[in-house]
This record gives C-alpha cells, sequence and structure tokens, in this order.
C-alpha cells in the first residue's frame, strides 16, 4: 500500500468493494481519486486544449505593470495565500496542543453502564470489576478523531486488512474502502504495540454464552503460547498466516505525532469500544516495548466480538475462535471457582498471563514498578507472591479437570486466597501510584521553595521561583485558561511541556529518567540555596544603614522583633539622670538669665552710643530734654541689669543648687559677662557682687573644682575656666578691693571665714589670689594709714589670727604639685602676704607648715641650671623675705 | 524701652533661641555624612550656620568588608575655627 491510498495493482474501482455491503459507508473521496489515477482513462492535452490561448492579444503587455506591479514577479513577490499545508504545518504544534486542550477541556466520559455485564451471581469479587479508574483512561479515545463507531468499522477493516486467513472462515468484513492514513497508522500502531488485550467486562457476558467457540482455543493455544515464552521480539511479525505488512509490525509509535505515539500505545483499539474504556491500557504500554509483538494480531481478533457487540451488527464467529485466551479478567478469574465447567476449560491455559494482566494489579493505579515484578513472576512460576502448590502449574483448562479432588480444592482455595490478597492490595493500593516520582519531587520542591520564602531567602529567583510557588495555577491557567490570540503565537514552554506530560502521564510517565534526574538536581539547587539564603542572612538583630538614623531590626520566628530596645541601666545611672536633669533644668535657665543680661547689657551699650551732645549752660531745651530722655533710659536698663543678674535673688544655703548668680560665673559668658556688668554699676553694687561671690566663694565652680593634688592634677577645661576667671572676674573684683577700706576687708575676711571653708578656699588658685588681695590690700592700708583706727586693726588681727589657724593645718597642701612645676607663684606671695601680717610665732608655724617645700625647691634649684632655677628661687625668696629670711641663708 | 521688655519677656522662644542659649557653650553638632563636631558655639544664622572654635570632627566610617564583623572606623580631626553650612547640620545639642 501507498500512502494516499493510491493502490495501484488493484484494479480499477477496487477501492470500492463490491463484496462489503453499504452500511453506514460515507462516500469516500479517496475512492474517486484512486479511479481517476488509473492508468486507463489518461486524457490527453490535447484532446482538452481549446486553443483560446492563442487568441490572446499580447501587444499591450507593456501595462501589466501598471496592473500587476512595477517589478517581475519573482519568488519573493509572490504571496503565499495559496500555499495552505505550509502555513498549517507551520501551526501544526499550535493544533496538536489544541487538540489536547480540547480534550482536557472535556467532561469526563460517562461510565459506561455495566448492563451488558450479567456477571454469575456468584461472583464475589465485584470490586475487581468495578473500573473506577476509566473516566481518566477515558481521555484518549477519540484521540484519532474518530467516532468509535468509524473506528469499529476500520478496525474490522483492519481485520480484513491484516489477516485474510483466519477471516476466510468468516463472514466477509465491511471493508469497502481504502484506509485513510490514520487508519493505517492506528492499525499500525495496534500491531506493532497491542498485546493481550484484555476484554473488558461488558464482553464477558458472551462468554458464558459460547462455550463452544472456546474450544477450538485448545488447538491454537500452543501457537500462541510459544512466542509468549520467546521474550522480546519486537520487530517480529505476526504469526503465519497473518498477513500483514512486517516493516510495520515494529515498534510502536512509528508513525503518528511523537509527543502521542510511544506512551499512549494503540490508542485507537480502546477507543473501538464505547463501553468501558481499557483498563488495561498502561499495563501494555509498559509491556509493548518489550516485544509481544506475536500475540498482537490476537488481540486484534480477540477484540472484535466486542466490536461486533456494539457497532458491527453481525457477530463474526471466527473471530472468537481466535481468541483462544479469553478475557484475562478477575471476573473470569473468579468464574474458574464456579462449577461450570466450561470456565475452567477457557480460563487455566491463560493463567500466567492473568497474573500478569490482573486489571485490578495494573490497571489505572498501574506502577510501573509493580508491573514489572508481575511481569518477572508471570514469565517464571506464574506469580511470586504467596503460597503457590509446588509443581502444580496448571497451563491449561484440561488439567485442572484431570486434577484429584483434593489437588483442586487445594488450588482452588490457593487461588481464592490470591484473588483475596489481591483485593485486599487492590483496596490498599487503591490511591498509589497517584503520584508519579516526578509529582512528588515537584511536591517537595514546592515545600523547599515555601520553606525558603518563610526563611527570609535574599535572592530573587525569577519566574521559576514563581512557578513552583502556585504550580497548580499555573497548570490549570495555562491549561483552561483563556484562548490563544492566534494560532503563530505559541503556548509557553511551560504549558507545551505539561500538556503534553498531563496526556502522557497515564502511559509511561512524563520524561523517563532525565525528568527525574532533573528535579533531583534542582532539588538539590533548591536546599543548597535554602542553605546559602540562611547564612547570608545577617547574623545581627538589626542592621544599620548608612544615613540613617535609625535601625532595621529582623525577626524570626525565634527572636521576634523586639519593639523596645531600652537598656535598663543602674540604679545609680538613674539616680544621676535625675538629678542631671534638674541641673539641667537650671542650667537652661542660667543660660536664659545669661542671655537677658547680655541683650540688656548690649541694649545699654549700645543706648552709650546714642548719648545726646553734653549740656552746657545755654543749651536749647530740646537738647536738654534729648538729654534727660537718655539719661531716664539708661536709669531703666540700669535696673533692668541689675534685676537680670539675679544678685537680689535670696541666699538659701540649703539649697542644692547654687545662686542664679554663682551660677552664671560657672558658664564662661557668665564670667565674662562680670567686667561688663562692673562698668554699669555703681560702687554699692559692685560691693554688693563682691559680698555675694565671696560669700559662695566655695560655691564658685572655678573653687569647688580647682582643688588640686598632685595625684589628680587639674583637668584641661577647669584650668582653662579658672584661667578665664582670672582675666575676666579677678580684675573687677581686686579693683573693688584695692579701694575699700579696712573695715570692707575685715569684713569680706569675716565672710570667707564664717561662710565658707578656708581650707578648701586657700587650696585653689582662685581662693588664694582673692585671699592674697585682702591680706595685700590690709597691708597697704596699714602702710599708708598707719594713723587709723586702732580698734580697726584689734579687729584685722583677730580676723587674720582666725584664717591663720583656719588655714595652718592646710599649709603642707598648698602645694597642688611637686617642686618641679613652677605654676606656684601666686602661693608663695600668698604666703608672703600670711608672713606680713603674722607675729613672730605666726611666722614660726608658718616656716614649718611650707619648710619641706622651700627645702626642696632650693634643693633642686641647685641641680638645675641657673636660669631656670632663678625664678624659683625668686618665688621661694618672695615669702622668705616676707618674713625676714632670704634663700642665701639656706645655702 | 518697651521693645527691650517686650524682648526680654518673651517667654515663648523661637527654636532657635534655644541655639542662642549654647552661643560661647560647647556644642555637639552632627552633620550629614556620619560627621559629627564638638566646639565651641561662636555664632549662628537662622540658616543654622555656625562658627565653631576649637573644634573635633568625627567622622564615623562603617567598615563592612566581612559581613559578619561591622567596625565602625573613626577619624578625628582638629580645627581651631570653623565655618559649618547650614544645610548639613541636622542637630546641635547641648555637651553634657
Amino acid at each position: 500500500m501507498s500512502f494516499f491510498g493510491f493502490d495501484t495493482t488493484l484494479p480499477r474501482g477496487a477501492g470500492h468493494s463490491n463484496r462489503a455491503p453499504g452500511f453506514g459507508q460515507t462516500h469516500d473521496p479517496f475512492a474517486g481519486l484512486s479511479a481517476a489515477g488509473g492508468d486507463e482513462d489518461v486524457i490527453d492535452f490535447e484532446d482538452t486544449y481549446d486553443g483560446l490561448g492563442d487568441q490572446l492579444d499580447e501587444t499591450d503587455d507593456a501595462f501589466n505593470d501598471d496592473t500587476f506591479g512595477g517589478e517581475p514577479a519573482s519568488q519573493q513577490s509572490i504571496g503565499k495565500d495559496f500555499d495552505f499545508s505550509g502555513q498549517t504545518s507551520q501551526i501544526a504544534n499550535t493544533l496538536r496542543e489544541e487538540e489536547m486542550l480540547y480534550r482536557a477541556r472535556q467532561p469526563p466520559p460517562q461510565r459506561a453502564p455495566a448492563q451488558q455485564a450479567t456477571k454469575p451471581a456468584r461472583s464475589g469479587y465485584e470490586s475487581y470489576t468495578d473500573p473506577n479508574y476509566i473516566p481518566q483512561l477515558e481521555a484518549r479515545a477519540d484521540i484519532w478523531g474518530l467516532k468509535p463507531k468509524n473506528q469499529t468499522q476500520s478496525q474490522s477493516r483492519q481485520q480484513e486488512n491484516q489477516s485474510p486467513a483466519p477471516a476466510a472462515g468468516r463472514a466477509p468484513a465491511p471493508a469497502k474502502k481504502m484506509l485513510s492514513l490514520d487508519e493505517v497508522e492506528a492499525m499500525i500502531r495496534a500491531q506493532s504495540m497491542g498485546q493481550s488485550q484484555p476484554t473488558p467486562p461488558v464482553q464477558h457476558s458472551q462468554i458464558p454464552e459460547m462455550p463452544s467457540q472456546m474450544q477450538p482455543q485448545s488447538h491454537v493455544q500452543p501457537f500462541h503460547q510459544a512466542p509468549y515464552s520467546q521474550g522480546p521480539f519486537p520487530g517480529m511479525p505476526g504469526p503465519p498466516g497473518m498477513v500483514g505488512p512486517p516493516g510495520m509490525a515494529g515498534p510502536p509509535g512509528m508513525a503518528g505525532p511523537p509527543g502521542i505515539s510511544g506512551p499512549q500505545g494503540m490508542p485507537g483499539l480502546p477507543g473501538a469500544f464505547s463501553g468501558p474504556p481499557h483498563i488495561l491500557q498502561r499495563p501494555q504500554q509498559q509491556a509493548a516495548p518489550r516485544g509481544y509483538g506475536p500475540r498482537q494480531p490476537q488481540q486484534v481478533h480477540a477484540e472484535l466480538p466486542g466490536h461486533s457487540v456494539q457497532g458491527s451488527p453481525m457477530p463474526q464467529p471466527t473471530a472468537i475462535l481466535q481468541r483462544q485466551r479469553p478475557p484475562t479478567d478477575s471476573t473470569n478469574q473468579q468464574r474458574r471457582h464456579t462449577p461450570q465447567p466450561q470456565v475452567p476449560v477457557h480460563h487455566a491455559p491463560s493463567q500466567p498471563r492473568q497474573i500478569l494482566q490482573n486489571p485490578n494489579r495494573l490497571s489505572g493505579h498501574g506502577q510501573p514498578v509493580m508491573q514489572a515484578g508481575q511481569r518477572g513472576s508471570a514469565g517464571g512460576h506464574g506469580h511470586n507472591r504467596g503460597p503457590s502448590l509446588p509443581g502444580m502449574v496448571v497451563t491449561h483448562p484440561e488439567q485442572l479437570l484431570h486434577l484429584t479432588e483434593e489437588q483442586r480444592a487445594a488450588f482452588l482455595e490457593e487461588d481464592a486466597k490470591r484473588a483475596k490478597r489481591n483485593h485486599k492490595i487492590a483496596l490498599l493500593a487503591r490511591d498509589n501510584g497517584l503520584m508519579t516520582p516526578q509529582d512528588k519531587n515537584f511536591i517537595t520542591r514546592i515545600q523547599l521553595q515555601q520553606l525558603m520564602a518563610a526563611s527570609g531567602n535574599v535572592e530573587g529567583q525569577g519566574s521559576e521561583a514563581a512557578l513552583a510557588e502556585d504550580f497548580y495555577y499555573q497548570v490549570f491557567s495555562q491549561i483552561r485558561g483563556a484562548p490563544r490570540q492566534t494560532p503563530h503565537q505559541p503556548a509557553s514552554q511551560f504549558a507545551q511541556t505539561y500538556l503534553f506530560q498531563t496526556s502522557s502521564r497515564y502511559g509511561a510517565g512524563r520524561r523517563h529518567g532525565r525528568g527525574g534526574d532533573n528535579h533531583m538536581q534542582r532539588m538539590e539547587q533548591q536546599v543548597q540555596r535554602a542553605v546559602e539564603a540562611a547564612k547570608a542572612r545577617p547574623k545581627g538583630k538589626q542592621l544599620v544603614f548608612e544615613g540613617t538614623l535609625g535601625k532595621i531590626a529582623f525577626s524570626n520566628t525565634k527572636t521576634p522583633r523586639p519593639l523596645l530596645n531600652v537598656t535598663r541601666s543602674e540604679t545609680v545611672d538613674k539616680l544621676k539622670a535625675h538629678a542631671k536633669k534638674s541641673s539641667a533644668m537650671d542650667r537652661k535657665a542660667t543660660l536664659r538669665n545669661i542671655e537677658a543680661v547680655y541683650l540688656t547689657l548690649m541694649t545699654m551699650e549700645d543706648h552709650e552710643r546714642l548719648i545726646p551732645p553734653p549740656v552746657r549752660e545755654g543749651s536749647d531745651p530740646e537738647a536738654i530734654q534729648q538729654h534727660m530722655e537718655w539719661r531716664t533710659k539708661m536709669e531703666e536698663l540700669h535696673a533692668q541689669l541689675w534685676q537680670d543678674i539675679k544678685i537680689m535673688e535670696p541666699i538659701n544655703p540649703q539649697s542644692l543648687t547654687p545662686h542664679p548668680f554663682i551660677a552664671m560665673l560657672a558658664h564662661a559668658k557668665g564670667k565674662k559677662a562680670v567686667p561688663r556688668i562692673f562698668r554699669h554699676i555703681d560702687d554699692t553694687e559692685r560691693l554688693t557682687v563682691l559680698t555675694m561671690i565671696v560669700v559662695n566663694l566655695d560655691k564658685l565652680s572655678v573653687i569647688a573644682n580647682g582643688i588640686a593634688t598632685p595625684e589628680e592634677p587639674l583637668s584641661p577645661s577647669v584650668r582653662e575656666e579658672i584661667e578665664l576667671f582670672t582675666h575676666t572676674v579677678m580684675p573687677p573684683l581686686f579693683a573693688h578691693i584695692s579701694e575699700s577700706q579696712l573695715n570692707m576687708i575685715i569684713g569680706l575676711l569675716g565672710l570667707v571665714l564664717s561662710h565658707t571653708h578656708p581650707q578648701i578656699v586657700a587650696r585653689t588658685k582662685i581662693g588664694m589670689n582673692l585671699l592674697t588681695m585682702f591680706l595685700s590690700r590690709a597691708e597697704l592700708l596699714k602702710q599708708s594709714a598707719p594713723e587709723m583706727d586702732v580698734t580697726e586693726w584689734e579687729k584685722w588681727t583677730e580676723s587674720y589670727n582666725r584664717l591663720f589657724d583656719a588655714i595652718e593645718p592646710a599649709l603642707p597642701y598648698l602645694f597642688p604639685n611637686t617642686a618641679n612645676d613652677t605654676d606656684d607663684r601666686h602661693i608663695w606671695g600668698f604666703l608672703a602676704a600670711m608672713g606680713v601680717h603674722a607675729s613672730p610665732e605666726q611666722q614660726q608655724r608658718l616656716v614649718l607648715g611650707v619648710k619641706d617645700r622651700v627645702m626642696e625647691t632650693v634643693t633642686m634649684s641647685k641641680t638645675l641650671p641657673t636660669d631656670l632655677a632663678a625664678p624659683r628661687l625668686a618665688n621661694v625668696n618672695l615669702f622668705m623675705r616676707a618674713i625676714g629670711l632670704d634663700v642665701e641663708l639656706l645655702g | 524701652m518697651a521693645d527691650v521688655e517686650v524682648g526680654v519677656a518673651t517667654e515663648v522662644p523661637e527654636p532657635l533661641e534655644l541655639v542662642r542659649l549654647c552661643v560661647d557653650e560647647v556644642v555637639i553638632v552632627k552633620l550629614r555624612g556620619d560627621r559629627e563636631l564638638k566646639g565651641r558655639l561662636h555664632a549662628y544664622d537662622s540658616h543654622l550656620n555656625l562658627v565653631l572654635g576649637d573644634v573635633e570632627e568625627t567622622i564615623y566610617i562603617v567598615d563592612d568588608e566581612d559581613e559578619d564583623v561591622e567596625s565602625v572606623r573613626t577619624i578625628k580631626k582638629q580645627s581651631e575655627m570653623l565655618f559649618v553650612r547650614g544645610d548639613s547640620v541636622v542637630l546641635v545639642s547641648p555637651t553634657r
């Protein structure tokens, strides 16, 4: 035969068989074609040519370009609108996909009614025949796009075409026309792959009705058994007598779409049954490559009764005779236990294959592994599990008849056990194999994906991750989703893959081997990625980005993100913070006061510049008025300033916070303000300021923080502060003191002694300088006005004695540092001032107090160069001369 | 006279009044770019342009050469007098 059915070997009209009655016959276009292609009716061209071409006027061809375009027709310029096959082939894949889509969208077909299955009443294992998996398998019924009825007819024609010898004894098959390409392919596939197609239960009803037809099977049986035991013969043609194309009986799927052919095996044959779909499709597909070629023709015949039941009106007895292997179904298996004699007769020979093809074991749930095992066992002892009767292999139904009653009972019992066991296993394994290993891998991958997503995977994984995230939705939307816009737009790679996979998954599973490896690889990759992501996650609980004020905290289930991150401070710190807070408030208030003072000061200084020209006699009243206004304002500002410096605030000795004015002096700008304030206040007010400072002398920051010891020298900031105080506050004070009278000096000295700790004051530079001022002023007053009131001098002496007594214990500690330092001039000066006023007895005590330091300095001066030793000795001499001595005497 | 009283009596200060309190005080100024200044505030204006004296500038540099260990390096500079343009000032705070 040839493609397109141009069979030249047949006589003309042979495509339209006379033998076949015309029932259900549709018009065959090929029949006419083959007739037209015949070699007898060749039409000569010359006979048909009417010569019209000669009449054409070709003189105006010059305008052809205007009509048909400027360029001569070329291969490129000619449109391809006519090339329908080319266009179609471009979208062949699309068409195939659409076909799959159509099938996927088809509602599952109704389960075939079992009305035909008039089973024996004794059947105890009806569930064996329950084809609850059938709807899934039904999908392949119309794979060739043919109606089952037509298929049946074509099958019948196949029978006739392929096996004339068996057909000899039966009625003429209704094959009246040439086979179409599809039919041929289906036939080839059936031939090459079809193996022992067990008849569906529907057909079993016929079996009891024709026991006599089963008889011949015993004659044919050796013929069938032999090739079965021979093992794989993929290319082996059918048994003798089966006339068919030998080359086409080979491997399965040699024709047809590659995506469908292999795994789906022989779709045409099962499709022929409109009843319950074939339950053994998968086992057959699995077994087909192993090569059961020799049995295939039988198979074709074995199905014929089924066809005849539904499609063909005439039963074909010869075909039934052919089925020496009767329906290998559990129903029949059970029937074996029935006392009906004919049942064991036609069941026993096929027992090994029954086990192999037990539909409950293999179909629907069919697991390749299971099949393999069963196949192996089938080739050997029939089955490999459960206790089997040793040495008793019933290969022929008549064997069973010849057995003794005991043996038969034992055998039947054994068989019943096996059936029961199979039943149990089937119940347990009902859902086995619903997921292929690849499916499981997918699930595992999805779970891993979720794990990674939950553990905060940082690296994006693109579309693949999205795909794995909602895999089933993707599949669903691809298959059931909106139709594609144009046939040229290919379905996505994923859709293509999965579409064909779902179609073929009941066959060989999707993508053997390679797919599995791929999934394992991807799984490993995902595990690796998960581990990497976990590693890459920052170790710390928080992340600080550059330029941000806040921190980003991470959280996971183990360590939730802390909403508050407060470090618990020590109790001491709390107290300190509290104290500091109050002082901070005072500090701010002090700063405000200082600012107010400065504001007023600036206003006053600004106002000073606006002073009108001095008023003389004879100046106009306006100038006088101006002057008066200016003066008034100045006085107001003066009052304002006096109020601003808070000098008149009541002194609260118990208060922890210093007096506001003293607090101002703690700030550098407060100190700097003092000389400017002194410019604008009168003497009384200056004395008030001086008194305030003296009274709070030990509360001044420069004195409270100004005590230095050799172990703990002053900090630079304090030293700076003292320096600043010395240069800003002290000069106005000194100026005022230097103009004070003795009684005022006595009063101030008394304040120092009564309100402060003289030892502390005396140990600081500021306090020492202040005391030195008092003593010097007193000495000056004594020298300048010796005629002064005696009582005042007595008062002074009394005050001095109190001071001396208070300071004497601190004499050894007056020097804050070692003799190596040169910054002790003010101390020697203070000692000199003290010595001037001291009595001889006091001088002696004074010398005793500082003798060590004197000797130390003198000794060290001797080791030093002259230029360095001289100032030190001069300092010491300051004191020594005050008490009538000299360092030279010590040498 | 009256305006002086008003000026002194203004108890609701502008924000910059608080900065005014810090004049001639040692302040900490935080700047963009992980910089801090600590110095005596001599002058300021409404843009928070600042003149600072005896400034110690601290630059924080985050070294993340190793992801696990994030170390902060600091660079310190001393300046006797510094003019700071106000647009880089993040905050001004008194010390202590």
